[in-house]
């Protein structure tokens, strides 16, 4: 069998429980890639290698013996470095928590062994998911397979990074402005933030409580759904978590989109925040081959993204300064540049800020349900450019705000962010769907038919 | 936002010594806060709640 590397999570599964493929030979292909790539992309925090090669053989053996863990056996995970594993450090990329050793698995990670699969390692992220990407903290930033000079998106930068590598097939990142959907969106995969309170955020390192969101990063639509139906449910423990029936995410998948109706949300990228050239015919592409394939698109308004995006840092802010103030007082020189002033800003903030953000999200929420009683689902940006170059803080400043990412942050809707094309330079350029609250199989639906008509799923950094 | 009301506060926010070691931090971060306070909008209705609401319930 050549090139593991690329399969699929759904193809990786299959095969093992065939025993057409051995979960060790897989992970030595991985990890052998790893060796090979990493150095370049700085995926990596906390590769557990020997862990992962001593549970590959267990599943093996398991498999051997009859004893079959559905559906994920022996496939491996990376985990973003904000999220519990037993045993292992969960520094957040801080020099603030290198000490920091997980005494039990996040709901999520626990929930992944259960389905079986393979714990890879903890992988790269902004500090504390909203400082970076930095130079000045005790691990490099990760890098774009497409081109490792340019940035791979935040703050979940390891899992886009390495997906995109062919590192691993699947990974968890998080998303509390968009840091699932900014790696996909930059590294060409696909990831998808859940309706708040799908997936449980226990055991997660909190960035902001009512803005944050675990969510799948995949190759593939496919696999995302596959990922999404083992970490999705209820959870008692988390105060976030709804009780909401999960499941059946892979209902539309082969449904196609004839009869659709998508509200194709054009004045975030045309009005609000011109995107680049290539980034609106991309837009336009998808909109005009999902209503050849037989969709119905409408334009559809909703509050600005300016206001969207103070809305989010209010509260984000806010929220972070709760949680890192003590330490803001008493290590500030322990934080890199970038999270210690965005961390800092809720210092700034008063309680009555805070409160009038949360009154106004109430009527960003009623706006964007009121869009979504009129069509299926919403196409909008995700990314207003091309990935930037890593090694220019200007670059990155200017471009990182230019995001339609954060307003369902605020709204708790579902949004996956996925490739739209290739950019003339050869990087991935970007689009977004967002659904109706827990109506992710629309979202799958709508994804996978353009994934289908583009092909993007098999489209891989060419240098690799 | 005024130096002297950021130092101001910045010390009721026990910045001291972010204040020493890192002033332009803090300035910086200040200027954030009031850019996202200002962007903002109030909401139209006086009436206007939160999100999220306070719901009764049993704790964890």
């Amino acid at each position: 069998m050549s090139d593991l590397h690329w399969m699929t999570v759904a193809e990786a599964a299959r095969a093992i429980a065939a025993r057409e493929l051995s979960p060790v030979e897989l992970m030595n292909a991985l990890l052998e890639r790893i060796s090979r790539l990493d150095p370049k992309l700085n995926v990596f925090i906390r590769l557990d290698g020997a862990a992962a090669m001593e549970a590959a053989r267990a599943a093996e053996a398991e498999i051997v013996s009859g004893r079959r863990r559905e559906p994920l056996h022996g496939v491996p995970v990376g985990i973003k470095d904000i999220i519990d594993v037993a045993g292992l450090p969960t520094t957040c990329h801080s020099k603030i928590l290198i000490d920091n050793i997980a005494s039990a698995d996040a709901v999520c990670v626990s929930r992944l062994r259960a389905a079986g699969a393979i714990v890879l390692g903890k992988l790269s992220t902004h500090e504390f998911a909203i400082g970076g990407p930095s130079f000045d903290l005790p691990w490099a930033p990760a890098r774009n397979p497409w081109n490792p000079d340019h940035h791979p998106g935040g703050s979940s930068s390891g899992s886009g990074s390495g997906l995109a590598a062919g590192l691993f097939p699947m990974a968890l990142g998080s998303d509390t402005g968009g840091s699932v959907r900014n790696p996909a969106s930059a590294c060409g995969i696909v990831g998808l933030k859940p309706t708040y309170g799908l997936v449980s955020r226990r055991g997660v390192f909190p960035l902001s409580f009512t803005l944050d969101h675990v969510g799948p990063m995949t190759r593939t639509v496919g696999d995302n759904v596959l990922l999404l139906d083992v970490v999705a449910g209820h959870d008692p423990l988390d105060p976030g978590s709804v009780a909401a029936p999960s499941g059946h995410y892979a209902s539309g998948l082969d449904c196609g989109v004839r009869g659709l109706r998508i509200g194709f949300v054009r004045h975030f990228h045309e009005e609000d925040m011109p995107a680049n050239a290539e980034v609106m015919a991309a837009l336009e592409h998808v909109a005009r081959t999902l209503q050849t394939l037989g969709a119905e698109i409408r334009d559809v308004r909703l509050p600005t993204l300016g206001e969207f995006a103070a809305v989010n840092r209010v509260i984000l802010q806010s929220e972070a300064w709760a949680i890192h103030g003590q330490w803001l007082r008493e290590r500030p020189g322990e934080y890199g540049q970038l999270a210690r002033r965005r961390l800092m800003a809720g210092a700034f903030m008063s309680a009555g800020d805070y409160v009038q953000a949360g009154r106004r999200r109430l009527e960003m929420i009623s706006a964007v349900e009121g869009a979504l009683r009129d069509v299926d689902i919403l196409l909008c940006a995700s990314a207003m450019d091309p990935p930037s170059r890593i090694d220019s803080p200007e670059e990155v400043e200017r471009t990182y705000p230019r995001q339609a990412r954060t307003p369902f942050n605020v709204t708790g809707h579902p949004a996956v962010a996925m490739m739209s094309g290739l950019s003339s330079g050869g990087l991935p350029l970007s689009v977004q769907f967002v659904g109706r609250n827990f109506a992710e199989a629309t979202l799958f639906q709508a994804a996978r038919e353009w994934e289908r008509a583009a092909g993007t799923d098999n489209m891989h950094p060419p240098v690799l | 936002m005024d130096k002297v009301i950021i130092e101001l506060l910045a010390r009721r926010a026990g910045l001291d010594k972010a204040l020493a070691e890192f002033p332009e931090d803090v300035t910086a971060a200040a200027e954030q806060a009031s850019g996202s306070v200002a962007k903002m909008k109030a909401p139209s209705d006086p009436r206007a709640e939160p999100w999220p609401p306070m719901r009764v319930g049993t704790g964890l």
